[in-house]
């Protein structure tokens, strides 16, 4: 097994060959996450303004972040055509909705009183904003749009295992020609550009106006992936071709074991990321450990979190075979790294004064954390665990795409068959199945009081 | 008990003294008032006391002990005697309020000891977090969360946990300023009041000279680092 993947194939004309994959990769993300910014800050506003119409608004947002990335793909590819131009229109939607939906929650549990300080000046809504809810939630948006950016480099790959283009291509190719150790070289240079982008993003939260640099880069990508080949009357009917939507029968009747399947991959998949990332961010964490550690501990994070749930999938359909258990471990290690670091995170950003107060008295350093980093990080840390539980359930659809079992499953098996009315009936199950998670998700964290939103 | 010779402090090259040969002797049970303007050190000088602040000149003697030649375990020993009372009063509000309290006692507790306690506290600890909170007068709140407190009971469970800790000297750090004027005199007397019954030594900075002088044995000014 192990000679079949290593050593990556790091030979020249190999590495000279993958420089426009890699740029295509890079500049999907960054032009999907453009147009992104550009739509969902605005839509977010709205959202935390509470400007006519805000509720309907969100309500829309949440459903198209029900749908999963690679089904958006599917679907774009399909209208837009094959290349990067489809894989950008798929990120940007799903990124808009994202940015616009997450920023909108942060807005409204932003200060209330600077903000009702300044409508009393009669500002307007984009006054409020700018001199408000941006500098109040600055922090925030950051962590969260460089997390963002981050899961679009990802999801690039995902788009481009469909035929978006870029890397997940490439990747795809490798793999279906069994050839592993490209693969592995793919793997790595996915995980370079995630760290290259948590590099990035870090140096973006110490000095936001950076930011500004990405923009023009991204506009200039956005340029050159715009659709290129897009043939509105062919997209047209092809979308016409999915109504109505249909199953038959025994198909119907296979959806309650279709859907257990899932969220058993969903849940098994949190538990075992959650598990996972508890103790291990302990140590990930400045002031809770020592940084030679904490640097070591966060790299094999980020690699852990650089490698999409579908890589790690493929990789265990090769080492240990197919079937939901495969997902539900492909989807925990990835979410042990997602997790890991926002666990971490949140340690670290725990108000530095009772900590202090604790050491002031002479605790240990366990102590110290058991009553003071534990706590103080205990809603925070249930709301990222909570997020990502839904996010599982987008993911667990996605590993179908290899055997994991599932609705995922069935929706590319549809796929594949070109049988678009039954792909459109499972997409729909899918975005109901997605949509009533992040509902309950949502009642969940309201009824514990914990608004914090994350990751 | 607390002796201070010589002490200068300086935050960094060049930079002006931020206490500059500050001599000062606190007894046991005795309590003194640190007042002055903002910048003028008296936060700079509770946090030498305690060890966070290296000092440049002089010495801090707690109890005969040089703190400034203590490091790692000696020096958090060390801190188990010297108990700090901070402006926003710093607790977990996450926590119960009897957690917070016993908190005082990480110091002398093993790491195991004090995750037991969190997961299944004695009736011993409950007992000794209730008399805590019986001596400033708010031990019917030992079960209740702690953010559910107002800023005036909350400063109460600071000095709760002060209590607990069993120190020789509180350092309270304007322990009034962000409480309204009453509460804040409330705040300071039974402060003094648990420092006087229990023999503990007493500093406290203050921005107001007139609850300074009703309250305390003695007022000292700091200003621009210098004892006026």
């Amino acid at each position: 097994m192990s000679s079949a993947v290593f050593p990556p194939d790091l030979s020249p004309a190999y590495l000279r060959a993958l420089t426009v994959p890699v740029a295509q990769t890079i500049g999907m993300a960054a032009a999907g996450m453009l147009v992104a910014f550009a739509a969902g800050i605005p839509l977010a506003v709205v959202i935390g303004t509470r400007a006519p119409g805000h509720r309907l608004l969100g309500t829309v947002l949440a459903s198209l972040r029900a749908i999963p990335d690679l089904t958006l793909a599917i679907l774009a590819v399909v209208l837009v055509g094959l290349g990067p131009g489809a894989g950008v229109a798929a990120l940007a939607l799903f990124y808009t909705a994202m940015i616009g939906r997450v920023y909108g929650s942060l807005f409204l549990a932003a200060d209330a009183a600077p903000l009702e300080a300044l409508r009393a000046t009669g500002a307007s809504r984009i006054s409020l904003a700018a001199f408000g809810l941006i500098p109040l939630t600055l922090p925030d948006i950051l962590t969260f749009g460089t997390f963002a950016f981050e899961c679009a480099m990802r999801a690039s790959i995902i788009v481009g295992a469909v035929g978006g283009g870029g890397i997940g291509t490439e990747l795809i190719g490798a793999l279906n020609a069994l050839d592993y150790h490209r693969a592995l070289t793919l793997v790595i240079v996915l995980v370079a550009l995630v760290a290259g982008v948590d590099g990035l993003g870090m140096l973006v939260r110490r000095d936001p106006r950076l930011a500004l640099i990405l923009v023009p880069a991204a506009a200039i990508a956005l340029w050159f992936d715009w659709p290129q080949i897009f043939a509105f009357r062919h997209a047209l009917h092809t979308f016409a071709g999915m109504f109505p939507p249909q199953l038959r029968a025994t198909q119907i009747a296979s959806l309650p074991l279709l859907i257990a399947q899932t969220l058993l991959i969903a849940l098994g998949g949190t538990l075992i990321g959650a598990v996972l990332a508890a103790p291990i961010s302990l140590i990930a964490a400045r002031g809770l450990a020592p940084l030679p550690v904490v640097l070591v501990v966060r790299r094999v994070l980020d690699v852990a979190r650089s490698i999409p749930e579908i890589v790690f999938g493929l990789i265990l359909v090769v080492s240990a075979g197919i079937g939901p258990l495969s997902g539900a471990i492909a989807l925990g290690l990835h979410s042990a790294g997602v997790l890991g670091k926002l666990y971490a995170e949140t340690f670290e950003n725990v108000p530095a004064a009772p900590i202090a107060s604790l050491a002031a008295t002479g605790a240990r350093p366990l102590a110290i954390a058991a009553f003071g980093f534990i706590p103080l990080a205990l809603g925070p840390n249930v709301v990222h665990t909570l997020f990502r539980l839904e996010w599982n359930v987008r993911a667990a659809t996605v590993v179908g795409l290899i055997g994991a079992g599932g609705i995922g499953q069935a929706l590319f098996e549809a796929q594949q068959l070109f049988f678009y009315k039954e792909m459109l009936a499972y997409v729909l199950v899918t975005w109901g199945l997605v949509a009533l998670s992040d509902w309950f998700g949502e009642r969940l964290r309201i009824h514990m009081g914990w608004h914090f939103i994350a990751g | 008990m607390l002796e201070l010779r010589g002490v200068r402090v300086v935050y960094g090259p060049g930079a002006p003294p931020a206490l500059d040969d500050v001599t000062l002797q606190v007894g046991a049970g005795e309590c003194v008032a640190i007042v002055g303007p903002s910048g003028g050190g008296k936060t700079t000088l509770l946090r030498s006391i305690n060890g966070s602040v290296p000092i440049v000149a002089g010495t801090i003697r707690v109890d005969g002990v040089d703190i400034s030649t203590l490091r790692g375990g000696a020096l958090r020993r060390m801190r188990t005697q010297l108990a700090v009372i901070a402006q926003q009063h710093d607790l977990v509000d996450r926590l119960l309020v009897y957690q917070n309290v016993m908190a005082g006692a990480l110091g002398r507790w093993s790491t195991l000891r004090a995750l037991r306690f969190l997961i299944a506290p004695t009736s011993a600890e409950i007992a000794e977090a209730r008399e805590a909170l019986g001596g400033v007068g708010i031990a019917e709140k030992l079960r209740e969360r702690t953010s559910d407190l107002s800023g005036g009971q909350q400063q109460r469970v600071a000095i709760a946990r002060a209590l607990v800790q069993k120190p020789t000297a509180i350092l309270a750090d304007e322990p009034i300023a962000s409480v309204d004027p009453q509460l804040g005199e409330q705040i300071v007397a039974l402060l003094c009041s648990v420092a006087r019954s229990r023999n503990i030594a007493l500093i406290c900075s203050l921005h107001q000279p007139d609850v300074a002088r009703r309250n305390f044995d003695r007022v000292v000014a700091l200003d621009g680092g210098r004892i006026a």
